[in-house]
């Protein structure tokens, strides 16, 4: 263990130096990040606060559904941390530099796989545990738990969940990898999407979403003990679950049985763990071995003779330049296997999501039902764009990486090197976006006898809402953009990234809050068969224009200046 | 035909290039000398924009790096010291990329690309994903990329870095011949024989000032001075 902590030391010297530079400029960043994050933690905070009063004290849907809905969430956010360790976990476990030169030292691999496990665990997660936190925080204000016992409810419970998910991660991985070098990569992968897509359509068949949220249209009233009935026995064996429940079994002042499901998840973490190390100590330098088989059996000729699709030797009707920049973005997009494969996953979610919404039936006539109902949908729309811009988008110019220099030092106009990246970003982004926005408005338009403006409003807001996430994520991608960092995921998880998701984040919270106000009049005014103002979209509007252009503007200045900087 | 005024580098307060003025005419060959951290990679770095200069100004073919970079990149080659390609990309996905960024036609792409190929002898590896190859080859797919267009200046940081001798040779006999074709060449290098070899001119640099420039004739007279070596020159001056 003295090597491990020999190791851990300088590891942690060096982040300190890096991170804590003695500098003017790393100073300024430091208290922008500062004023960012804690801005972002008051609006956390007050966000999951608002939500938890509104829809206990205004829908009235119950504790039980309220902390339902909160564990698929919780599950959704587990396959999402354990998808995210998998493809980072790759690149630091087998790709990294590092862990090739501790091997030729007397280290033993298990602890070259623990220090790499945590080091990309801890890099990954900080963030989220912060904004677990702030969240947290304003869920217990709500029924009064006392700040200590959400700590506690943070370091040994939600930690160890996303621990736990972390864990199953680096198993899959190393998994992935020995039966990759056997049968080929691309087939496991394949495999291995199958297999995620089965888990997650298979716990939306049995939490059924859906169905509990027709009951809640159906009845409306607190309906806590009825609820309990419709829930599939299997999900008591889920860690989302156990988590859900400790929050429910606190909110209705049952501390022992909330120590139970912790107790359960903490014990069957450490468990995992010691399994992890286990394979770790016989299988992780074999597996990093095999690493090396399949990126020789991958080591084929591209392209030969035969001309393909998108082939630099075919001609377009692009510009010369136009055309080069398009195909490098092409190729290095579809050939980085962590790129594709994440955008699949990501397109299959939205795809689950939109198929999902868009076949929910709200009859219920209640304005607040709907306008929660819809805003959720609504947010949970601007979430994902937030997250495939974060994920795809900022990382764009970090991810010319060192060969950056070609274009710099040729005569290439950079603002045709930003467009680039710019309309492709938004052309998937807003594919995406509408897709979620036809799908999730689908279900009102029928509730409001096919009348179509809530479809405009979502398909209009979906392009002005991708126009602004994209130029946010690739200016201020420009702005801290890391050229060392090869790792998509590296990136989208740096420091520099998390502001821009906050700052997407705040500026979604802002969207979601003008849109209250005209949208329960527009419920009112149908239900209640009052004429609709539609002067009261008019400043609303206005105000969401000004700040989508403002923000556009401001990023998109700051992305191309960017490049201009010293290389 | 480059130009350097007055230019000056700084970061903050550490003054990198400091004040350096030289001219290469057209058709000659300019070796950069200098110790690690004096100052080369940032002067080149200047002439190819990839860093902007605090002070001073530097022209390619008479046109400015900063008011007119396009113009100005347009005539240059660049070979880095580092050999970084886009990984993703094949050898020679990578040189139609580079032929597109300057504008040419596919068809002459594809004749230089052939050229080229069999010149550098870069057949074997050249449709293999940039990202299986060795230094040398990555460095070899890089001076291929300077000349898929035709530069009239060629600024090269440490060419022969990576490269096994017999590639060493083709690179350096082809350097002579661009030369001899009317083309500037500005080399920065620390190996003392190549620039003996090849160099009309020679540049030290030391701590961020530039303070030999002369002829192969002026340093041979000036070699005599000391033991008849170049390395003693380059001791004595960057000492």
């Amino acid at each position: 263990m003295g090597t491990f902590f020999h190791i851990l030391k300088y590891k942690f010297i060096a982040f300190v130096k890096s991170t804590f530079e003695p500098r003017f400029v790393t100073a300024v960043r430091g208290i922008g990040s500062l004023l960012v994050f804690g801005g972002f933690a008051a609006v956390a905070y007050f966000f999951s606060l608002g939500l938890t009063r509104f829809v206990l004290d205004e829908t009235r849907i119950g504790l039980f559904l309220y902390h339902r809905f909160i564990s698929m969430l919780l599950f959704v956010f587990f396959m999402s941390v354990n998808l995210g360790n998998i493809i980072v976990s790759y690149a630091t476990l087998y790709k990294s530099s590092e862990v090739g030169y501790l091997f030729t030292k007397p280290v033993s691999y298990t602890q070259i796989f623990a220090l790499k496990f945590l080091d990309n665990f801890l890099y990954s997660s900080t963030t989220l545990f912060l904004v677990a936190l702030m969240v947290l925080l304003g869920y217990g204000t709500y029924f009064g738990h006392p700040w200590y016992l959400l700590l506690g409810v943070l370091v040994f419970v939600l930690v160890p969940f996303m621990f736990l998910s972390a864990c199953i991660a680096v198993l899959v991985l190393m998994s992935v990898v020995k039966i990759a070098s056997k049968w080929g990569f691309r087939k496991v992968m394949a495999g291995l999407a199958a297999l995620y897509f089965g888990i997650v359509a298979l716990f939306f068949q049995f939490s059924n979403p859906i169905r509990q949220v027709q009951e809640v249209n159906a009845h409306g009233v607190n309906v806590d003990a009825y609820f309990k009935g419709l829930e599939s026995g299997i999900l008591s064996y889920l860690p989302n679950t156990w988590v859900s429940d400790v929050l429910y079994f606190l909110a209705k002042g049952e501390s022992h049985l909330a120590l139970i499901s912790a107790v359960q998840l903490l014990a069957f973490t450490l468990a995992v763990f010691m399994v992890v190390l286990f394979v770790a100590d016989r299988f992780y330098f074999r597996s990093w071995l095999a690493t090396f088989e399949f990126q020789a059996r991958s080591n084929t000729v591209e392209s030969g003779k035969r001309i393909k699709l998108f082939d630099f030797r075919k001609s377009s009707f692009l510009s010369p330049q136009m055309e080069s920049l398009m195909k490098k973005e092409y190729f290095q997009f579809f050939r980085e296997a962590s790129q594709w494969i994440h955008l699949a996953v990501m397109v299959v979610l939205v795809g689950v999501f939109a198929i999902s919404v868009g076949n929910l039936n709200p009859t219920l006539r209640v304005t607040e039902i709907q306008t929660l109902t819809y805003l959720v949908l609504y947010a949970f729309g601007g979430f994902l764009s937030c997250s495939l811009a974060l994920r795809f988008v900022f990382p764009a110019i970090s991810l010319e990486g060192r060969a950056f220099w070609t274009q710099l030092s040729a005569p290439v106009d950079l603002r045709k090197v930003y467009v680039v990246k710019f309309v492709i970003g938004f052309l998937v982004i807003l594919l995406l976006a509408v897709l979620v926005a036809i799908f999730s408005n689908e279900p009102f338009v029928r509730l409001t006898e096919r009348r179509p403006v809530l479809m405009y409003f979502g398909i209009f807001s979906a392009f002005w809402v991708s126009i602004t996430l994209v130029a946010l994520n690739l200016g201020l991608g420009g702005y801290f953009a890391n050229y060392q960092e090869k790792n998509p995921i590296r990136v989208a998880s740096s420091q520099g990234a998390t502001l821009t998701f906050l700052v997407s984040l705040v500026y979604l919270f802002v969207l979601v809050s003008v849109v209250i106000v005209p949208l329960s009049h527009y419920f009112q005014s149908l239900f209640l068969f009052l004429p609709f103002d539609m002067r009261s979209i008019v400043v609303p509007g206005t105000l969401v224009g000004v700040l989508s252009a403002a923000l556009t503007g401001f990023a998109l200045v700051v992305g191309l200046r960017s490049l201009t900087r010293d290389f | 035909m480059i130009e350097l005024r007055n230019v000056t580098k700084k970061f903050g307060s550490f003054t990198a290039v400091d004040n350096i003025s030289l001219s290469i005419p057209e058709g000659e060959f300019f070796g950069f000398l200098g110790p690690n951290g004096a100052g080369k990679t940032t002067t080149i770095k200047m002439m190819t924009g990839l860093f902007a200069p605090t002070s001073g100004q530097i022209t390619i073919n008479n046109f400015d790096v900063v008011q007119q970079p396009l113009d100005a990149k347009r005539c240059i080659s660049y070979i880095p010291d580092q050999p970084f390609l886009y990984d993703k990309l094949t050898g020679r996905e990578f040189l139609y990329f580079i032929g597109g960024l300057y504008k040419m036609e596919k068809k002459a792409i594809a004749r230089s690309i052939e050229e080229l190929i069999d010149h550098l002898e870069i057949g074997d590896w050249v449709d293999k994903r940039t990202e299986d190859y060795s230094q040398g080859m990555k460095q070899r797919v890089t001076i291929a990329a300077a000349f898929v267009h035709e530069p009239k200046v060629l600024i090269i940081d440490e060419p022969m870095i990576g490269l096994d001798p017999r590639s060493a040779k083709i690179v350096r006999e082809t350097l002579r011949r661009k030369v001899n074709g009317g083309v500037s060449i500005f080399m920065s290098t620390h190996s003392l024989p190549i620039a003996e070899e090849l160099c009309d001119r020679i540049g030290f640099i030391k701590d961020a000032r530039l303070v030999f420039i002369g002829s192969q004739t002026e340093l041979q007279t000036y070699k005599q001075k000391y033991d008849g070596k170049f390395e003693s020159v380059f001791l004595e001056l960057t000492k």
